[in-house]
């Protein structure tokens, strides 16, 4: 178990980290997540130990990182934002290195490394320099890394930045396959990644947590908008004062141009079942409607309102949700 | 430790870095025996290398830097420091890997020069005692000038800044003696007994006269020392201000 206390980090007269707590039971998958610069990377490097918390304490197993950091560094496996290879050593002599320096038995370490490849498969990368890598490949060589010694604990700074979509798809896989047997934190900005991997999601802004809850219980605290977007022919002003008219339509969102006397209305609607008298308003007065479809608020969304908004403590706020969309990434810093 | 003492080893000699640097050292070394062969005096019968190693001497505030500013400066750089940060081993091990490592790489220098006593003594006869303290001498100056030139490296996140803090540092305990020797400070007796205590030049020219002390071996090690525990603190400061 990871319990994180009251942590605050203070750079210089410059506040990172302000009063942070939340904890993190075994085998469980706990998505950090933050726009950048939000003090996601700064907390990460407290809890592994590279970095001294001006206040607060985190417990690895019972053991304090200030008091026992050998006994807490034994079991975290950590994966930087930059995976912390050298550029001018082969993929294998490396990783015999880093068993080394966290103190696997000599007699386990050839076992180990190669598991660590196996897994990440980049055994046949073995005798590549890696500098001569690509970045995907650097972050799997840095992920092998993280890996040896057979830590309890993973703690993963933005592990899919950088990657293409497929090695994005293949660290998520990994990631599922490693909470099986290890508990994992992992930062991330892209809130999709942690629908699809996490149980249990935290929220930090500028140095503050503004939410942590499950998934499920974030989506069934949100406020569910219900939009239709619609195609339809027709004149643009009667079309319009059409759809205003009918009963459970809270309003027009947006009207786009399509083509000649075509025009896409995004409506908000009370619920599902205003389609259908919708629909027969609009065919009863000689106005098509080509196409219709419901528009989904990402989870993209529900993330930037509580980013933007101001701290409010430890439960999940007004947010717009439905299913995760694809994501992008957005700097929100 | 271990580990991280074998990988530093190997990361010089993967590169052409040791070699240049070693071939350097080598030709400077040479060029200094050849003209102490020419200008010999045909009285003389033993050949002895005291002139050679002071000559050295002050090679090494160019050399030394360039071989260990990479040592912090390089990892803060890559940032590549995170892995022995957030593995179980202490900064003080750290510290002391990587400062053997280089004193690893110096090591084999020292033993490669072995080769001009050795033809000397094929070609002639050598004053055996005085070479064995001149290269005592040389080592251990070589310690300090190594633990000075970590401590500059763990400053600066930039190599050639590291190799640049390294040299001023290393010029500043040298003429130390000369700026000792100044009516200045010598009007106040006091001042300059305390600066004749870390006086490095007076002691190395002992060394390399074939005069082994004791005292002065203390104080090259006393030396080091200071400079690596200062390593040590700049480290855990700079983890303490800045992530």
């Amino acid at each position: 178990m990871v319990e994180i206390k009251n942590l605050t980090k203070y750079y210089g007269t410059h506040l990172a980290v302000k009063d942070i707590s939340f904890t993190v039971g075994d085998h469980e998958v706990l998505g950090f997540l933050g726009p950048n610069g939000a003090g996601k990377s700064t907390t990460m490097n407290m809890i592994t130990g590279c970095l001294p918390s001006t206040d607060g304490t985190v417990l690895v197993d019972g053991f304090d990182i200030a008091k026992n950091p050998m006994e807490v560094k034994k079991r975290i496996g950590y994966l930087p934002e930059i995976p912390p290879v050298y550029p001018d050593m082969r993929v294998r002599d490396y990783l015999t290195f880093a068993a080394g320096l966290k103190r696997v038995p000599r007699a386990d370490r050839k076992k180990q490394v190669d598991n660590a490849m196996e897994r990440l498969h980049i055994t046949d990368m073995e005798r590549r320099v890696i500098g001569h890598l690509s970045k995907g490949y650097r972050q799997r060589v840095g992920f092998a890394m993280a890996l040896l010694g057979s830590p309890k604990f993973l703690i993963l700074d933005e592990p899919t930045v950088g990657l293409d979509p497929t090695q994005v798809m293949e660290v998520r896989k990994l990631i599922m396959e490693l909470s099986l047997d290890h508990t994992i934190i992992f930062s991330t900005h892209i809130l999709a990644e942690v629908a699809a991997v996490c149980q249990r999601v935290v929220i930090i802004n500028q140095g503050t947590i503004r939410a942590e809850d499950t998934i499920e219980n974030l989506e069934a605290s949100v406020t569910v908008q219900h939009m239709l977007r619609m195609k339809v022919e027709g004149e643009m002003t009667k079309v319009t004062n059409i759809i205003n008219e009918v009963p459970g339509v809270q309003g027009i969102d947006e009207v786009a141009f399509d083509s000649v006397g075509v025009n896409i209305f995004t409506v908000k609607v009370k619920d599902d079942d205003v389609r259908k008298p919708l629909m027969s308003a609009l065919i009863s007065q000689d106005c098509m409607v080509l196409e219709i479809t419901a528009v989904k608020s990402s989870l993209e969304d529900a993330f930037v309102q509580i980013t933007q908004g101001a701290p409010s403590g430890k439960s999940a706020r007004s947010v717009s949700a439905d299913t995760p969309a694809p994501a992008e990434e957005k700097e929100a810093d | 430790m271990f580990s991280l003492y074998k990988k530093e080893v190997h990361s010089y000699f993967a590169s052409p870095f040791a070699y240049v640097l070693s071939a350097l050292f080598l030709l400077v070394f040479s060029l200094s025996f050849i003209r102490s062969i020419s200008t010999m005096d045909s009285n003389v019968l033993k050949f002895s290398f005291s002139e050679i190693f002071y000559n050295n001497f002050f090679f090494f505030i160019f050399m030394i830097p360039l071989l260990t500013m990479r040592t912090f400066a390089e990892e803060r750089q890559a940032k590549t420091e995170t892995i022995w940060l957030s593995a179980p081993i202490t900064i003080p091990q750290v510290v002391l890997a990587k400062y053997f490592a280089v004193v690893t790489v110096y090591g084999l220098m020292m033993l490669l020069s072995l080769v001009f006593p050795l033809i000397a003594w094929i070609k002639g006869s050598v004053v055996f005692s005085s070479l064995i303290c001149g290269y005592a001498g040389f080592f251990f100056w070589g310690l300090v000038c190594i633990a000075v030139g970590v401590m500059t490296s763990a400053m600066t996140d930039n190599t050639i800044l590291a190799a640049i803090f390294g040299e001023t540092a290393m010029l500043l305990i040298i003429f130390l003696d000369t700026f000792t020797e100044t009516k200045l400070i010598q009007s106040m007796p006091a001042v300059a007994k305390v600066f004749t205590w870390f006086s490095t030049q007076a002691r190395f020219a002992k060394f390399s006269q074939g005069l082994f002390s004791l005292s002065d071996l203390v104080f090259f090690l006393t030396l080091s020392t200071v400079a690596l525990v200062w390593t040590i603190i700049i480290i855990e400061k700079r983890r303490w201000s800045r992530g």
